[in-house]
């Protein structure tokens, strides 16, 4: 009972939303469902029409031509003409407006996950897959749809042909039924044993294409080192250990598809014999007419279709199920909470001792950072890669919580704050930029829901973007990303710059921004931004140090720690250390190592010997 | 504004043309492919069988009141032995052709993506500079993929439809010309229907194939950006923008149930209306007694047989036209040559430690007008570094690329010992020559495999001495599984000074005689540095080295600089002779100090 109610329980999680939505078009859903049985019921009377035409023929055979029969004969085709059109139509109201609703269906769902996705909080999406996610959004709500949509229709159309055909064979020969309902139960055991290897299969399959592909889009992607390298022979071979898995599997794969077709169509032709059999020895002692037998093979014909349905869905339901519950699962993550106060900020940035570990990480990505920032200043973060440039920046953005008391804003501590007002505070641009396969303008425009063309040419311009536009063909409406154009780095770059310049917001989070984008561009741009700053605070992120000349505070970072601070001048003045900096003597506080003198200096000579001749007067 | 992913599905066209072209690769299996028409042939006559057993049946015992009920049982169980044979054989033929053409079309497929595969890898820098991984990543995946829809069911099946319709209906006409024509005159209205429903629903199919596409790639794209979505307080935009892609892709694919119920409702019909039309008329003729009862059950069940392949030669001519579509594109690319060309006269040259290399009047130009390198010459003698400065698109990387042959010069000659790089063997100039990105690529697999790239002739203890001669060895050994440790995600957890120590090693573990280098532009990345300049001057050590330089100390060391300009070289000396010349390079070198 207990056992009852909780696997009721799972798969009312699993279709309840799916079905609330089904729900709503219940009209259509019952216009479609009471056609079912009216289409079932015009099919099964054809037989027995049929089965009596032969009798009449028999008859008439027999006894001469009568004008009776003739008569009889004509009518007979013609209500036999008039049930085929009652036939076609039953079916086509009923596929149309069930398949139909089941779209509407899939198409609600996928709206609400997405809405519901939209709210969940940054470190779920750590956590996730992008692949797995989407997977759930297309190949599960497709499942579930099969549920809502051909499962009600072919399901239900089994459902009363199934029944209604055995109960009319049934009451012409018992035996002969039951013999039948023997060798379809055999077919229908083997089936149930062969669809799980034939669905474990076709997923090895499917994995070993999937490794295929990844090879090879690694070998293309690196293929300077391929050709280099001169690897071609032994990517060849690891291919074909790939390429061989692939072929094993699919060919078991076709072995138990052809098991399957072979077994079912000898199923069918020993189930027919039996009935012709027994049936004509019947006919032959005159117990029963060539036309009953004919009738009765009628409706056997009629029950294959249902069978093979009846197997269909004992196999799709349990993977529906996990796919609704898969759906399920993603509809119970809790929301970011978007409550907490929203006063007018001015966007005074104090940090104290920030240690900030991400949630399900061993070690902290941030450790004791602390630094003040009036409105209008501008900070420089410096250091390698997974040093916390990016973690200080994100949190400042609200995609996670700091622990309490580390992080104020006109002294409101963040986590006091709703998340929408900390991050109307700073316009973030990040590293890797993301950009929608949309127009450019689209994506500069991202922020804002109108926005005038000036204002778009204006942050177009701000980022350096306008001297691209003439090679995109179709200017600011060309359309970008993975169908369209594809843009360098720095372009998408400054594409983001741009989006968040727009954005208008007090503060901006530039991480690491422009690292594609050239020196001389990078400087022109910066430069820019300077002059046009109005009191704008800006914390960036870079790893071309030349930028940070300006900055009114520069954190050098290293291990999650402040291992440098001060102003560019103050960093430069610091003798570089012989023996590599050890991170732990660091704190807030520490006095210069030279890192950031040492990293400056190299940097500059780089610069120098890329410069064009005119550079140098 | 145009939408971006609709040029993307293409038109097949069924030409035979690529099956000739197909050829060479099905040629191996030829006997599997002839073993399988013969089974087609065999289960059509066992499917005719039948129908034909079923009339005799009827006629003959279930009929024939003379005979007595012993002898008719008698005959009517022959006949049922007769049909079960039948039934059974075709089942196991089915199974039969199911296996072979497995068999064949998987190896055929198999094969053409090995081809495929091995051709793409050996095709131009060019030719990958425009095609990108993706799409070529497509192309052997899933456009080979659908060649077997044209190898093992396609053509085949195809034909096997086709032998069934003409053989029923020679039959159909062997049994009653009248009849047969009844039949022939309304198949027609099935075919009609099924082309028809054919054109529509792949219009509407394809509307949704590209309706997907957008959406799914949005999906995608939104996952991906949410942070930038919630950076913006965007979510209701995004979210207001799926419902609209959803809505479109919705409405496609109700257009397409229209076609199906409406296709499935008229061919329905239109076979009841024939079967009721062939009833009436045959049941007036057994009315009349010019037609047996058996006969016309005969008839009926041969009619049945053909509606089937009727239908599904409508499916499957939509299914062909994508495997053709995919053919195309699979041999355009098979056209495409590879670079550099297979060289049979090729001098095979062994690895000496040591060699000169020596570029003579070299240009070379991606287009004919604009050329990047102009008449380069220079020659760096065994064991010597020259350095190479200059401003960004001066033809740096391009210039090194020129030695492996990753590209060739458009005129002049680059020599390896004197020797033409363009006569020499493929595979020992490469070796020979070996190159180290500012970036480490790295491939899926262990550090291990990263270094010695899937060489399993190198062994460990190679592996670890270039890795100690570039001082990689401590941080290796500190990874959670040393060498072995697993490279995620493109290595995104190495830091980029540790990348360009993998690169030196990789470079090193394969001992070559050149090295070509775009050495690394410095980043804040503390404890490499140091080790980063002792790895270089291990890597150049007793080897001939072309580095583009980004160190001071790296020119300084060098043999040879030259300063790289708008593809020529505007100066070239020691670092001596170049400051004392006053030009280009000093104004370079003094801007450092200035600074």
């Amino acid at each position: 009972m207990l056992r009852t109610l909780s696997s009721f329980r799972s798969i009312a999680r699993a279709f309840g939303r799916p079905l609330r939505l089904l729900w709503a078009h219940r009209l259509l859903v019952l216009l479609g469902c009471v056609c079912i049985p009216i289409h079932a019921a015009v099919t099964l009377w054809m037989p027995r029409l049929l089965g009596d035409t032969l009798d009449l023929l028999q008859h008439g055979l027999e006894v001469g031509r009568t004008t009776a029969a003739s008569t009889t004969l004509r009518n007979t085709c013609l209500l036999l003409l008039g049930l085929a059109l009652a036939e076609s139509l039953f079916r086509y109201v009923s596929r149309k407006t069930l398949i139909d609703v089941s779209r509407h269906v899939e198409e609600e769902l996928k709206n609400d996950l997405i809405a519901h996705l939209q709210r969940l909080p940054a470190a779920w999406f750590d956590r996730s897959r992008t692949g797995d996610v989407v997977s759930r959004l297309t190949q599960d709500v497709e499942l579930v749809r099969f549920v809502m949509g051909p499962l009600l229709l072919h399901g239900g159309s089994t459902l009363c042909l199934l029944p209604a055909g055995l109960w009319l064979m049934l009451s012409m020969n018992v035996p002969v039924t039951l013999a039948c309902l023997a060798v379809f139960a055999v077919l229908f055991v083997s089936m149930r044993i062969l669809l799980p290897r034939l669905h474990k299969w076709s997923k090895k399959s499917q994995e070993a294409i999937g490794e295929i592909s990844q090879r090879a889009q690694e070998d293309f992607a690196g293929i300077r080192v391929v050709q280099q390298f001169s690897i071609v022979d032994r990517e060849r071979a690891a291919m074909a250990t790939k390429n061989r898995r692939y072929l094993l599997a699919n060919l078991r794969l076709a072995r138990l598809r052809s098991l399957f077709h072979a077994m079912s169509h000898s199923t069918s032709g020993v189930v027919l014999l039996s009935v012709l059999a027994v049936g004509g020895q019947q006919v032959i002692a005159g117990q029963i007419t060539v036309g009953q037998l004919f009738q009765f093979t009628g409706y056997l014909a009629l029950m294959t279709f249902p069978l093979e349905i009846l197997g269909w869905t004992l196999a799709t339901l349990p993977r529906a199920y996990a796919a609704g519950t898969r759906i399920a699962e993603l509809f119970e993550v809790e929301p970011e909470n978007p409550a907490g106060a929203t006063p007018a900020l001015q966007g005074r940035l104090r940090v104290e001792n920030l240690t900030f570990t991400f949630p399900g990480a061993s070690r902290p990505s941030l450790q004791d950072v602390s630094f003040r920032l009036e409105p209008g200043q501008k900070l420089g973060l410096v250091g390698a890669v997974g040093s916390g440039k990016s973690t200080l920046l994100a949190l400042l953005s609200r995609f996670y919580d700091p622990p309490r008391g580390t992080i104020f804003i006109d002294d409101h501590d963040v986590l006091d704050l709703a998340p929408q007002t900390v991050r109307s505070l700073f316009a973030l641009a990040p590293q890797e930029p993301f950009l929608f396969s949309d127009t450019v303008a689209a994506n500069v425009a991202f922020a804002r829901d109108t926005v005038l063309d000036a204002t778009i040419d204006e942050a177009v311009a701000a980022a350096a973007l306008d001297q691209d536009l003439p090679q995109l063909h179709e200017g600011l409406g060309t359309i970008v990303g993975e169908r369209g154009v594809t843009l360098s780095g720095g372009q998408k770059q400054r594409v983001s710059l741009a989006r968040a310049l727009l954005s208008d917001r007090p503060g901006l989070l530039l991480d690491d921004t422009l690292s594609a984008v050239d020196p001389v561009t990078e400087r022109r741009i910066l430069r820019g931004l300077e002059a046009e700053r109005r009191g704008r605070t800006m914390l960036i992120a870079s790893h071309r140090l030349s930028v940070l000349a300006d900055a009114d505070l520069i954190l050098v970072l290293a291990g999650g720690r402040v291992l440098e601070r001060g102003t560019h001048q103050q960093l430069l003045a610091a003798q570089p250390t012989p023996t590599e900096a050890a991170p732990t003597q660091a704190t807030s506080g520490v006095a210069p190592s030279g890192l950031y003198a040492q990293a400056f200096r190299r940097q500059t000579e780089a610069a120098a010997l890329e410069s064009r001749p005119e550079a140098g007067q | 504004m145009s939408d971006p992913y609709q040029d993307e599905v293409p038109e097949g066209r069924i030409q035979l043309g690529f099956l000739r072209k197909l050829w060479p690769f099905v040629r191996p299996y030829r006997r599997g492919f002839v073993a399988c028409l013969v089974i087609l042939a065999i289960s059509f006559c066992l499917e005719m069988a039948g129908p034909w057993l079923l009339r005799h049946a009827i006629d003959g015992p279930m009929r024939d009141t003379a005979a007595t009920p012993e002898a008719r049982v008698h005959s009517l169980l022959w006949y049922g032995a007769a049909f079960l044979g039948a039934t059974l054989g075709g089942a196991l033929l089915g199974y039969l052709f199911g296996l072979l053409t497995a068999w064949n079309g998987q190896r055929v497929i198999r094969d053409v993506r090995r081809v495929l595969f091995d051709h793409l890898l050996r095709t131009s820098l060019a030719f990958h500079e425009k095609n990108t991984a993706g799409k070529l990543t497509t192309r052997v995946s899933s456009d080979v993929e659908n060649l077997n829809e044209l190898i093992a069911n396609g053509v085949l099946q195809s034909l096997f439809d086709l032998l069934k319709i003409v053989g029923v209906l020679v039959v159909l006409f062997f049994l009653d010309l009248k009849l047969a024509l009844f039949t022939v005159a309304t198949t027609p209205i099935v075919v009609l229907i099924s082309v028809l429903f054919r054109r529509n629903a792949q219009r509407a199919y394809r509307a949704v194939r590209s309706k997907l596409a957008l959406q799914n790639a949005y999906t995608t794209e939104l996952l991906g950006g949410v942070r930038t979505t919630r950076a913006f307080g965007r979510e209701a935009a995004v979210s207001a923008r799926y419902a609209e892609r959803n809505r479109e892709t919705a409405d496609a694919w109700r257009e397409t149930v229209l076609h199906f119920s409406v296709f499935f409702a008229l061919v329905d019909l239109a076979v009841r209306a024939t079967t009721v039309g062939l009833l009436w008329y045959g049941g007036s003729a057994v009315l009349e007694g010019t037609l047996q009862p058996g006969q016309f059950v005969q008839f009926w069940l041969y009619y049945a047989l053909l509606t089937s392949p009727v239908k599904e030669l409508g499916e499957k001519y939509n299914v062909l036209q994508a495997a053709f579509a995919s053919c195309e594109r699979v041999f355009a690319l098979l056209a495409e040559p590879e670079f550099p060309p297979r060289n049979q006269a090729a001098v095979r040259s062994a690895r000496r430690g040591k060699a000169r290399i020596e570029f003579d009047q070299v240009t070379f130009a991606y287009n004919p007008q604009s050329p990047v390198l102009r008449a380069i010459s220079f020659s760096a003698e065994a064991g010597q570094t020259i350095a190479i400065v200059g401003p960004t698109g001066a033809g740096k990387t391009t210039l090194l690329s020129l030695v492996a042959r990753l590209r060739d010069v458009t005129s002049g000659a680059v020599r390896i010992d004197g020797q033409d790089v363009r006569d020499l063997d493929l595979g020992d100039l490469r070796a020979r020559v070996a190159y180290v990105a500012q970036d480490l690529f790295l491939f899926t697999g262990s550090v291990l495999d990263n270094v010695r790239l899937f060489d399993p002739h190198l062994n460990e203890a190679k592996v670890w001495r270039a890795l100690e001669t570039v001082g990689a060895a401590d941080f290796v050994r500190a990874l959670p599984q040393g060498l072995l440790t697993a490279v995620e995600e493109r290595g995104a957890t190495f830091s980029q000074g540790e990348r360009q120590l993998l690169a030196f090693a990789r470079a090193l573990v394969v001992e070559p005689d050149v090295l070509v280098l775009d050495e690394a532009t410095a980043s804040i990345d503390s404890e490499s540095e140091a080790r980063l300049q002792h790895a270089l001057t291990a890597a150049l050590a007793g080897r001939t080295a072309l580095v583009v330089a980004h160190r001071l100390s790296t020119v300084r060391n060098a043999d040879r600089i030259l300063v790289l300009e708008q593809g020529e070289i505007a100066e070239s000396g020691t670092h001596a002779e170049l400051l004392a010349r006053r030009g280009h390079y000093w104004r370079m070198v003094s801007q450092v100090d200035r600074d």
